[in-house]
């Protein structure tokens, strides 16, 4: 019935052409014609499973989105039209061959499908950029229209001002996928015909990303510093959670939540979260929750060394031949006279500064006993599992606060044991399969991914030392098209709305955008040219590389209907596009999406023989394996021998001073206020806790991941605006101060922008601090004031020092009754 | 009466996710503003700022999936003016929604807020254990949603027996009302029913 | 506040003020009958009998508008056994038919006024059997607003109150009215039968405006101390949000019910001032009437269920 609605409103909404028009009445004429080309189920019927209804066909799909999970969604098929969703309700349900349930998002996922969001043709903008004005126009139109613009382009500023933005809303696919942007078929498109500006770093982590492996080296995937499996708390006695809230942002799957739960339930170990929200993870697996103020953990981390250090607590052995930089008689060679860490810590280097426990209590807001007990508790419990989640680095000093947690960790010689871990991101076992192939890309040069702003606006002036240009000393054109795939980070995602209003309407700057989505979303609503994508669940793909916890599988995700209205393949875009740019031949090579899906899995095979052939994994529909090992532990070993295997830093050792990161805040142009050091420390910011413009705007503001959405994902479903409305959290003593109360309509504000939401008076929030949810979609009304939460239209456009990455947490503003 | 069934709730699992809702949504296309499952959000706790500008505090949070508890006393069933409320020998509750007058007095009586009112339709809704389901030997979608492994259903002796006999928590009323088939797993946090320590923070999302 | 329970007000309020005209006129008739005879009992009472019809069948339209399928309501009888709401439906339904019976009897004439005085008597029992059940169907133990035995009393008091006032407000128009037309059989004992029944309307509105100024302080405090989240949030609902309301329902009560009254009563010592007798009674039923509905709309609104 719900389907049905929402197919009613989009068919009355639309100018059908004959071929939907067949198709719907078909649907509602209770019409014979059955979807083709539906699988039906193999003989896989255990606890859980539903017989599908006489006349239903059940599909295997997923949901790929950038949550961290790809999760199974068995779509109950009649008449073409998806009826029902269940998910992974195979098997007995074993912890480690357990059903990879999906989360309530996937749950939804009629309600995304059938929503009158749902772009249905391509369409030209016809009004002012971003005034949501389009008309509709064929798809030979758009093709012509774009390939005679890229050519245009090209042949004016050349390949480096085309430019593939940040998109995450199809994710974990191997053909249909929109991230990385560099693995998509635009991408292989774009390389055929002389390639794009590159970026690197991604919303999601990117101080992390690019600060932490300067302590450890990189391991696996370039920059990837990982941590002990989840499995692995089982070994563990102690487990510091550090801004990582599986419950909210890993909820899925077999998802890390569950692994968490599972584990711990084993383990019996006790778990504190640090977090300036009692988030979920807090309610359903903590046994302490520290309240801490964002921007500050670095801060915690010296006191709790120093309460360490001067109760001689930390582990010397570990520090002295495993590491640089702890005392001064372990700094690297040629630094012997900058600051060690027991100098920065215990006041006896330059700043001069001992940070006690008093000292970083008044910036934390933990009182300085809970230091002290928290330094004693994490030094004498071994072994101690330490980690982070992405929110402590989407921050102002993120690249700081990422590498100083993992120092709890050194400190404790934690590293390389059962039991313990890094201080990163916990990790799972996975199983991988090859990509789809996208050519390499004759461009080098690469900017942030957050920058692109300042690449419309003034691109030959960002050099490599002040913009974090790598590949050339400067950009020597500016972004003149860009591709947005699946992608909201063009408005929506992205830092300061209003600023980047001013950048993108100005349509002599980048002069066109073109957006590849299935919805009409608010980055859509700023796109010159829109092509209508088909959804997951319309098409062939492989949902890759999921995981949970010790198990890894892969979903063979078959069509459950036909496309709806005139929407098309991004592949076979794409392809329209090359025959265009006369690089068919290469971008295909002959091949179909499901030849490329034939393709990968052959030569997956080729290095792993157990995978499942092309026909065989289609019958399973599900392809899990199980750790047959050991739970994972991140850098065994280099603890067992770290002669025999050195870290990919400088030193072969954990950097805790990283020369060359000291080299580089002696080198780079940085902003006022910005440091980039060779010690992990903690850096006051503009807009942190200590800003004094906290007079005019006293509340700091994070946007964490919310139940609702999978960042913008998922925003336009009624029921997941049921389940979870969004809401700013406020702590009643700031809210109380304001005549705020539960339910009340506000308004959020700064210099920057405002928003209207109404407020949740909630204890689970430390005083001072509001939460604001990521990912609503801005909705502004006549007077640019944002009626629908959405949190970037308040935060601010100042890439990080070393990542040059998004510090979202870093915001301050106030809160007033509507 | 054989085999009457009832819920498992470990609430020390809930991550308050909703799963359960949607998956039972999902299935009996429910509109927005009908839940025949649905998730309170139970918090409390206080804040002190100290002298230092320090804080401390002694908050806590838990959730409650709650459908029907398809009680042994049903006072939906016992106020319902035109018996379209009914109980099966299983002990399954279920409204026949072709004899329901909509009067929306068994959503007054039950305090659990299982019949929901279905304005499309005009009638009361309410969970019926997924009756199909189980015919099918296949378990309610909510119990088959949960990824926290918190929500499980049967034999309400058996899972007594397995589980213990406790089925109030607040914000749930005292069980002697409708004697619900409802076993639960208390939070480490959970308060007695009636307690002023805590409130349901989120009543228009259950 | 939504239609339904509008509907829900207008339905509770009007049909105990029909079963209270009911009762009232039917004692007012037997006295007046015993003092008089049965044609100058007869003259003032059938005509306020017949208004009770049109508002009684107003009341039972109403509550189709509560219900969310109209075409099942029949069906709501099915369940005497359990449900007070089934027994409410069917006493209204049979206190509908059998006033109406008794209405045309007396109008018609038909039958002997023995059988007639005996259906009458009947019916009032089953009217005020329907209050009973009326306040039974909300003496939920989940709605502790609801649950206590104000809701009984005041049930009644409404029954009686606004049934008295509605009377007497008949009384005079049809005096006024008939004495205009000169159709008045016998002047002096038509205003004797009317003065006395308002001096005993007046009479009894002032006890029940006492008992209602003793029920509802004992109800509150009993309310406050039951100590519940609902019980409190119900209370905040009366006298916090709905505190104006609540203020302005007590005032109209008492200028209605008492002060209006008490002129009135005055007013009747002469037949010169059956005017001013008209208006005072007109006023205290109107302003009793608002009274009351605001009484009945705080009584819903100040449903807070216990549980989730």
């Amino acid at each position: 019935m719900v389907a049905k609605e929402f197919l009613n409103d989009v068919i009355t909404s639309t100018i059908m052409t004959r071929r939907s028009f067949v198709k719907w009445s078909a649907i509602f004429g209770g019409g014979a014609v059955v979807a083709s080309n539906l699988a039906e189920l193999p003989g896989q019927q255990g606890i859980g499973s539903v017989l599908a209804q006489e006349d239903e066909s059940v599909v295997w799909s997923s949901c790929v989105v950038n949550c961290g999970s790809r999760c199974p969604l068995r779509l109950h098929v009649k008449d073409g039209v998806v009826v029902r969703v269940e998910t992974d309700n195979l098997g007995d349900d074993e912890f480690g061959n357990h059903q990879i349930r999906a989360c309530v998002r996937g749950r939804s996922v009629r309600q995304r499908m059938y929503n009158p969001d749902r772009l249905k043709y391509p369409m030209k903008r016809v009004g002012p950029r971003g005034s949501g004005e389009f008309e509709q126009i064929t798809w030979e139109e758009a093709f012509d229209l774009i390939a005679d613009k890229l050519k245009e382009l090209i042949d004016t500023y050349g390949n480096e001002s085309i430019y593939l933005n940040y998109g995450t809303g199809t994710l974990g696919a191997v053909v249909a996928k929109s991230w990385p942007p560099s693995a998509t078929p635009i991408a292989r498109l774009m390389n055929c015909y002389g390639g794009y500006l590159n970026h690197y770093g991604d919303y999601s982590a990117a101080q992390i990303e690019s600060g932490l492996p300067y302590t450890f080296g990189n391991t696996w995937a370039d920059t990837w510093v990982s941590n002990n499996s989840i499995e692995d708390i089982v070994n563990s006695k102690l487990m510091v959670y550090f801004g990582n809230n599986p419950g909210e942002t890993r909820m899925s799957g077999g998802g890390m939540i569950y692994s968490l739960q599972h584990y711990k339930k084993i383990s019996g170990a006790k778990m504190i979260v640090i977090d300036p929200r009692y988030t979920d993870t807090a309610v359903t697996a903590a046994d302490e929750w520290v309240p801490i103020r964002p921007g500050t953990d670095a801060a915690l981390i010296n006191a709790l060394a120093y309460v360490m250090i001067t109760e001689d607590l930390h582990d010397k052995d570990f520090l002295d031949n495993y590491c640089v930089g702890f005392d001064k008689a372990h700094m690297p060679e040629g630094y012997e006279d900058e600051d060690s860490y027991s100098d920065y810590i215990l006041g006896t280097g330059a700043d001069g500064t001992a940070k006690t426990p008093e000292w970083a209590s008044t910036i934390t807001g933990i009182p300085a006993p809970k230091i002290v007990q928290l330094a004693r508790e994490i030094a004498l419990t071994k072994p101690c599992f330490i980690t982070q989640g992405w929110g402590p680095q989407r921050q102002a000093n993120g690249e700081q606060t990422s590498r100083a947690i993992p120092m709890l960790s050194i400190l404790t010689g934690n590293i390389g044991i059962h039991g313990g871990g890094t201080g990163a991101r916990e990790s799972t076992f996975s199983i991988s399969m090859v990509g789809f192939p996208t050519l390499s890309n004759p461009v080098s040069t690469s900017i942030s991914v957050f920058n692109w702003p300042d690449a419309i606006d003034h691109g030959p002036e960002m050099t490599a030392l002040k913009d974090g240009v790598i590949g050339k000393d400067k950009l020597d054109v500016p972004i003149k098209f860009i591709w947005n795939y699946a992608g909201n980070a063009l408005i929506n995602q992205h830092a300061d709305v209003n600023y980047t209003r001013e950048i993108l309407g100005d349509e002599s700057k980048c002069e066109m955008i073109v957006s590849v989505e299935v919805h009409m979303t608010p980055s859509a609503k700023w796109s010159d040219i829109l092509l209508p994508d088909t959804m997951n669940f319309e098409k062939m793909d492989i949902a890759v590389n999921g995981d949970a916890s010790n198990m890894g599988y892969h979903i063979f995700c078959e069509p459950a209907a036909e496309p709806m209205f005139e929407t098309m393949h991004v592949y076979d875009m794409c392809a329209e596009l090359a025959k265009r740019l006369d690089v068919e031949d290469e971008f295909t090579e002959g091949r179909t999406v499901e030849d490329w899906l034939r393709y990968c899995i052959d030569e997956t095979r080729k290095s792993n023989p157990d995978w499942p052939d092309f026909e065989s994994f289609r019958e399973m529909g599900i392809y899990k394996v199980t750790n047959p090992g050991d739970p994972y532990v991140a850098y065994k070993g280099f603890r067992e021998d770290p002669e025999a295997n050195p870290l990919l830093t400088p030193s072969g050792k954990l950097e805790i001073f990283s020369s060359r990161l000291h080299e580089i805040g002696q080198t780079w142009e940085l902003e006022e206020g910005d440091v980039i050091t060779g010690l992990p420390i903690y850096a006051e910011t503009w807009e942190g806790v200590s800003d004094p413009l906290r007079e005019t705007y006293p509340l700091q503001m994070i946007s964490a991941h919310y139940k609702q959405r999978t960042h913008s994902t998922y925003g336009n479903v009624p029921w997941m605006k049921e389940v979870a409305p969004q809401e700013v959290w406020i702590n009643p003593i700031d809210a109380e101060a304001r005549g705020i109360e539960n339910g009340d309509r506000v308004y959020v504000y700064n210099g920057r922008g405002r928003t209207h939401v109404p407020a949740r008076v909630t204890p689970r929030i430390i005083p001072g601090v509001i939460h604001l949810s990521e990912g609503a979609w801005y909705e502004p009304d006549e007077d640019g004031v944002d009626q629908a939460g959405c949190a970037n239209v308040l935060t601010r456009y100042r890439p990080s020092p070393l990542a040059k990455g998004d510090p979202m947490h870093t915001i301050l503003v106030e809160v007033e009754k509507a | 009466m054989a085999n009457k069934l009832g819920f498992y709730f470990n609430a020390t699992a809930c991550t308050g996710c909703k799963a359960c809702q949607v998956a039972c949504k999902d299935k009996s296309d429910l509109p927005v503003g009908v839940n025949w499952r649905r998730v309170a959000e139970y918090t409390g706790g206080e804040w002190v700022t100290n002298p230092d500008g320090t804080v401390e505090q002694n908050v806590f949070a838990y959730y409650t999936s709650i459908a029907c508890n398809h009680c042994t006393n049903p006072i939906c069933v016992e106020v319902c003016p035109t018996q379209a409320m009914h109980q099966r020998e299983d002990g399954i509750v279920m409204v026949d929604e072709s004899i329901c007058i909509g009067c929306r007095y068994c959503e007054w009586a039950c305090p659990y807020g299982a019949p929901q009112f279905n304005e499309e339709v005009g009638v009361m809704t309410k969970c019926n254990f997924c009756y199909d389901y189980l015919d099918e030997g296949q378990s309610p979608a909510c119990v088959a949603a949960c990824p926290s492994r918190a929500l499980f259903f049967g034999d309400i002796d058996e899972l007594r027996a397995e589980h213990g006999e406790l089925a109030e928590i607040a914000p749930l009323p005292p069980a002697d009302i409708t004697e619900p088939n409802l076993v639960i797993e208390p939070h480490h946090n959970a308060k007695p029913i009636g307690s002023p320590s805590g409130k349901l923070i989120n009543p228009e999302e259950v | 506040m939504q239609a339904n329970e509008w509907s829900l007000i207008i339905f509770t309020t009007v049909m105990q003020m029909a079963v209270g005209s009911f009762v009232i006129l039917g004692g007012v008739h037997f006295f007046a009958t015993r003092r008089y005879d049965a044609q100058a009992a007869d003259t003032l009472s059938d005509r306020a009998l017949l208004a009770i019809g049109p508002i009684v069948i107003l009341a039972m339209l109403v509550t189709f508008l509560h219900l969310g399928n109209p075409l099942n309501a029949p069906r709501a009888i099915s369940n005497l056994g359990s449900s007070w709401l089934s027994r409410e439906v069917t006493l209204a339904a049979i206190f509908t038919i059998g006033g109406a019976v008794f209405a045309f009897m007396q109008w018609r004439k038909i039958s002997t006024a023995t059988i007639r005085n005996t259906i009458g008597l009947v019916v009032a029992a089953i009217g005020l059997l329907l209050v009973w059940s009326m306040a039974q169907v909300y003496l939920l133990p989940t709605v502790p607003a609801w649950n206590s035995p104000a809701t009984v009393v005041t049930f009644f008091i409404t029954t009686l109150l606004l049934g008295s006032l509605a009377v007497g407000s008949a009384f005079v128009l049809t005096y006024q009215y008939l004495r205009g037309r000169n159709n008045l059989p016998s002047s002096d004992t038509q205003f004797d039968i009317l003065s006395t029944t308002l001096r005993w309307i007046v009479l009894i509105s002032l006890v029940l405006l006492g008992v209602q100024f003793v029920v509802i302080p004992l109800y509150l405090a009993n309310l406050a101390e039951q100590g519940s989240e609902a019980a409190m949030a119900s209370i905040s609902l009366i006298l916090d949000q709905g505190g104006a309301l609540f203020a302005l329902r007590l005032i109209l009560l008492f200028v209605g019910a008492g002060i209006f009254s008490i002129f009135m009563y005055r007013s009747l010592s002469s037949e010169s001032r059956t005017r001013m007798t008209g208006y005072l009674a007109y006023s205290a039923f109107a302003f009793v009437l608002i009274s009351e509905i605001l009484g009945r709309f705080l009584f819903y609104e100040s449903m807070i269920r216990i549980g989730m």
